[in-house]
């Protein structure tokens, strides 16, 4: 059975891309467009890992993982962060929250994104 | 009566003897007088003259005797004077020039009598002479030294009038400066304050004249300038110093020193809270830009390389080609994003260092394999020569220290001509670990050595080669090396090469 991703990302052409490529993969991707829908979602699908925007409307990255970290199923789920902005605070503050990892959207492409979510749950 | 003849005889003998004795007593005393005298007949004829009178004439009495008076006196002040007195019997004191016959005219004053003879009618006056000249010389001589002492005490009036002047106006300028200023002694106690440091710290003067730096300490208002200055007053140029919540201050002291000694120091306190504020404003609005910016760059990187790796669908060389360039062309629109964003990190403070214990040989080494591919596409020799003894670690930011570092190579490699050389080494001296890239490119034109590590900056030369670079890497570079408290130079001579060298102390 294929694994099951949840894209938490507002941009449009990010989501293209990254359902287009991880589905290439083999892997069951989901999508949200903004953290509270994404929260919504990964109670119902109970997604393998999740790939989580920082800055989105109506709730942003951080506050889903706060609110993942008081709920103790969601809690075990891997999280990737996708972020434009690459600042030491920032990703300070996401391995405080629990993220496994991160990914700076200038500095990866689509094949190390890959590379990143089999090291977390394999293929 | 025989008797009362005899009688008569013996009394007129008798008052003859005392007539004539009281003559030789008239006599003498006339001779005797030190005070010159003569008696002149009511038509102005000398008479009889005192030996004191010759003295001062420097005539003999047959030279005066029977000649007018005028002869001695001016002619119609002698007239006036013996005019008065035949009219008033005496005149007291009146100044006159008398003329001598060889020392010229001197200042007397003059005593006049008149003589009358028993019948009443008047026979001359006497006059009498008073010689001025040494009093009047030691009056023209006190008038002098008056006159100098006027003008001396004037002098000096003036001198105090103007330095007070200079001293109100110095004072005014001072009071009415925009900058804050305090002078301090030589024994660092606070001498002067203007209006304007009173208010960018919110103390009185009264209340801190005559403080030494060291008790500012107890004074909240006051603490952080004590703080920065220390104890004895270093020397500062612009540090900056926060004060409270409102003011941002640049802070630079000036040592006094007169004929080679130290006077005490000035602290001049420049308000740049505006330019802050406006800094910090253009800093948020680069930061914000190039988020915005990243967020279509990340998509257009995303899809190319998807199209690029065939995720989207088999494509032609010809398509490959075009992509691929459009590729770099994306990613070095990129890299002067993250410039941008660096240095508008940098200049907001969030520039944040995490300093740990690392080797730079190993930091080295990564980067050069970094760059092994990007030297050989420009057939370029990239060679990295480590020190022979073994280096301590040094406390860096790995990741901004790479940074730094990794601007320098690039641009070594960057503006080297094919077949040219990059040279990396690092050399330890006990006190600091000195890496230094030194390339054979084309080099920094003298006259603008100065601006090199300056915001912006770009080479006149390397414009006409290059038209990529973002002039903000040796910026970064800087502040990366400096933050470490380490320092950054460089030698180059135009067309043979560019040496940049930077320190990191070892602790």
């Amino acid at each position: 059975m294929a694994k099951k991703i949840l894209l938490i990302e507002d941009e449009k052409i990010m989501i293209n891309l990254l359902e287009k490529k991880l589905s290439q993969e083999g892997y069951e991707v989901t999508v949200s467009v903004n953290g509270e829908e994404g929260l919504k979602k990964m109670k119902e699908d109970k997604p393998d890992i999740i790939l989580l925007d920082i800055i989105m409307p109506k709730m942003g990255g951080f506050e889903v993982m706060e609110e993942m970290n008081k709920d103790e199923q969601l809690k075990k789920i891997p999280v990737i962060i996708i972020s434009n902005s690459g600042q030491p605070v920032e990703l300070g503050k996401a391995k405080e929250l629990g993220a496994s990892d991160w990914l700076i959207k200038t500095e990866f492409d689509p094949q190390e994104v890959i590379e990143k979510v089999v090291k977390q749950i394999g293929k | 009566m025989p008797d009362e003849n005899e009688e008569d005889r013996v009394k007129s003998s008798l008052l003859a003897d005392d007539l004539a004795s009281l003559e030789n007593y008239i006599h003498d005393l006339f001779n005797f007088s030190p005070l010159p005298i003569c008696f002149v007949s009511p038509i102005g004829v000398l008479l009889e003259v005192n030996p004191a009178f010759e003295s001062i004439s420097r005539m003999k009495s047959y030279e005066l005797i029977g000649e007018p008076i005028e002869k001695l006196f001016n002619k119609e002040k002698i007239e006036d004077l013996a005019k008065e007195t035949l009219e008033k019997g005496s005149v007291r004191g009146k100044e006159m020039e008398f003329f001598t016959q060889k020392e010229g005219n001197i200042i007397t004053q003059v005593f006049t009598r008149v003589r009358k003879d028993e019948k009443g009618d008047v026979v001359g006056y006497f006059l009498g002479l008073f010689d001025l000249t040494k009093i009047k010389e030691v009056e023209k001589e006190l008038k002098k030294s008056q006159v100098a002492l006027m003008n001396i005490l004037e002098d000096t009036e003036e001198a105090r009038k103007k330095a007070e002047e200079e001293r109100k106006r110095t004072e005014e300028i001072i009071a009415s400066l925009n900058d804050g200023l305090m002078v301090f002694d030589k024994d660092n106690k606070l001498s002067l304050m203007n209006l304007q440091a009173e208010k960018l710290f919110g103390v009185e003067k009264e209340k801190v004249i005559g403080q030494a730096v060291s008790a500012f300490f107890h004074t909240s208002e006051l603490r952080p300038l004590a703080y920065l200055l220390g104890r004895d007053i270093k020397r500062l140029f612009r540090e900056e110093l926060k004060v409270g919540d409102s003011f941002i201050l640049e802070i630079s002291t000036i040592p006094l020193i007169a004929r080679g000694r130290s006077m005490g120091n000035v602290v001049v306190m420049h308000d740049v809270s505006r330019e802050k504020t406006v800094e910090r404003m253009k800093t948020e609005f680069v930061s914000v830009a190039a988020h915005q910016l990243r967020t279509p760059l990340s998509a257009i990187k995303w899809t190319l390389k998807m199209l690029l790796d065939g995720d989207l669908g088999k494509i032609s060389s010809e398509q490959r080609e075009f992509i691929e360039k459009t590729y770099e062309s994306n990613e070095r629109m990129i890299r002067l994003i993250n410039d941008l964003l660096n240095v508008s990190r940098i200049e907001e403070g969030r520039y944040l260092y995490k300093k740990v214990p690392y080797d730079m040989i190993q930091l080295t080494q990564s980067l050069i394999d970094s760059y092994e591919d990007e030297a050989k596409k420009r057939n370029i020799i990239l060679e990295f020569v480590k020190p022979k003894e073994v280096i301590p670690q040094v406390m860096i930011d790995v990741e901004k220290m790479g940074l730094a570092l990794q601007n320098l190579i690039d641009n070594a490699i960057k503006y080297t001509p094919e077949k040219g050389k990059v040279t990396v080494g690092i050399d330890y001296d006990k006190k600091e670990v000195v890496v230094s890239v030194k390339d054979t490119g084309i080099g920094i034109p003298e006259s603008q050595q100065e601006r090199v590590f300056s915001k912006f900056y770009r080479g006149s030369n390397v414009l006409k080669r290059e038209t990529e670079g973002s002039g903000l890497g040796l910026f970064i570079t800087r502040n990366v090396v400096e933050a470490h408290e380490g320092k950054v130079w460089f030698e180059s001579e135009p067309n043979k090469g560019t040496t940049f060298f930077f320190s990191i102390p070892a602790k």
